[in-house]
């Protein structure tokens, strides 16, 4: 046994083996902190990568491509991995989202209407150009519009768009879920 | 024991969006292939495609674009296609075309540049595609890191001072080549703005 009256002899040894534990635990949960914020930070690029390669869900604003999409409050599912794999897939008539050749932070909507090569009438409706005027879709580009002619900025306004500009397909409207749609390619070709 | 073999594995997949988002989002090495931007990148004088580093932050993160940088972007005539090339006008500029182009003088649009190679007579650029869309540029062109005896960060073209009794070398004539060319692409362009915002 030692005598009560020895302890205070042993107090700087004591304090020495706290203090050292009290740094390893500083150092353990700084380490662990550090993993943490780095598993984050991977986390979060590996959502964000799937939403930019693969696809994702998106809200949807906008009165252009009305009455196929709401003016608001729309939650589309939208497909990219199948445009990655086949950029030359693209249908006359599908819905895509492209980022705007105009505003590169702005990811717009429309309707595929013409496809390279096409002979497209560059405003039927005589609103924006005379509605005799024609163009030659080049090499590598499309011809694109919102399907609300009256409200929409389109390739009327900026001329054929690059196909590079194109992100991915609307697959499906998710949210009204009483107006659950799967969007298909649905052109209808005018047999000769 | 089945286990140990493929947890290895599964841990670099574990961390690869990491490595990915890095070379997505920040930077990110290339090689440069073709002739288009002679005698900048892959000169005669290399027997090697020059390999670079290409910085995709500062254009993600809405830097302005300034006139005289190496870009790489998106080819808008093939979506599958990267190519390098010089920004010659941004938006608001006037530009004197060359031959491909239709038009003889072409205003650049908002929202885009005029982007060209510094080999005229090898290149695809806006003389045949015209204006580019800001969202085609991928990344900008920051370090030449191969081969050797050109290793370092771009430098823009000046006037090579001539010390009086030194000799001209090499490199003061190259020097001043790419400051002539640099000299006569501006006077092709009439400027309105100086820079434009990517964001």
């Amino acid at each position: 046994m030692i005598p009560p009256s020895w302890l205070h002899l042993a107090e700087p040894a004591i304090k020495r083996v706290g203090l050292t534990c009290l740094h390893v635990r500083i150092q353990q949960l700084v380490l662990r902190t550090f993993i943490d914020v780095v598993q984050l930070i991977n986390f979060g690029f590996a959502f964000h990568l799937f939403k930019e390669n693969v696809g994702g869900l998106c809200f949807m604003a906008g009165p252009s491509m009305l009455p196929t999409l709401d003016n608001s409050g729309e939650l589309v599912l939208e497909s990219i991995l199948p445009h990655r794999l086949f950029p030359n897939h693209l249908g006359r008539g599908e819905l895509i989202t492209l980022t705007s050749p105009v505003d590169p932070s702005r990811i717009i909507c429309k309707r595929v209407i013409g496809l390279p090569g096409d002979i497209v009438c560059v405003d039927p409706t005589g609103l924006k150009a005379h509605s005799t005027e024609h163009v030659v879709i080049p090499k590598g580009h499309i011809w694109i519009a919102g399907d609300n002619a009256a409200w929409s900025k389109d390739s009327r306004d900026y001329g054929p768009v690059s196909m590079a500009l194109v992100r991915g397909r609307i697959a499906a409207r998710i949210y009204p879920f009483n107006r659950f749609t799967v969007f298909s390619k649905n052109a209808t070709h005018i047999e000769h | 024991m089945a286990w140990a073999l493929i947890s290895r594995p599964l841990r670099w997949i574990y961390w690869l969006p990491l490595g990915l988002g890095f070379t997505q989002y920040f930077y990110t090495l290339k090689t440069i292939r073709g002739r288009s931007m002679q005698p900048t990148l892959n000169p005669d004088t290399s027997s090697w495609d020059d390999i670079v580093v290409f910085d995709r932050y500062s254009m993600n993160s809405g830097e302005p674009i300034r006139k005289g940088d190496i870009v790489a972007l998106r080819d808008p005539l093939d979506s599958r296609k990267m190519i390098v090339k010089r920004i010659v006008a941004v938006a608001g500029d006037a530009v004197k075309t060359l031959p491909p182009y239709p038009d003889a003088e072409v205003f650049v649009p908002e929202g885009h540049v005029w982007v060209e190679g510094d080999e005229p007579f090898r290149t695809l650029d806006s003389n045949k595609f015209g204006p580019v869309p800001l969202a085609l540029l991928d990344s900008k062109l920051m370090y030449i890191v191969w081969p050797l005896d050109r290793i370092g960060p771009l430098r823009p073209p000046i006037s090579p001072v001539s010390k009086r009794g030194a000799s001209r070398d090499f490199r003061w004539y190259s020097d001043m080549a790419a400051f002539e060319r640099e000299q006569r692409r501006q006077s092709r362009v009439t400027t309105r703005s100086t820079t434009t915002s990517h964001s």
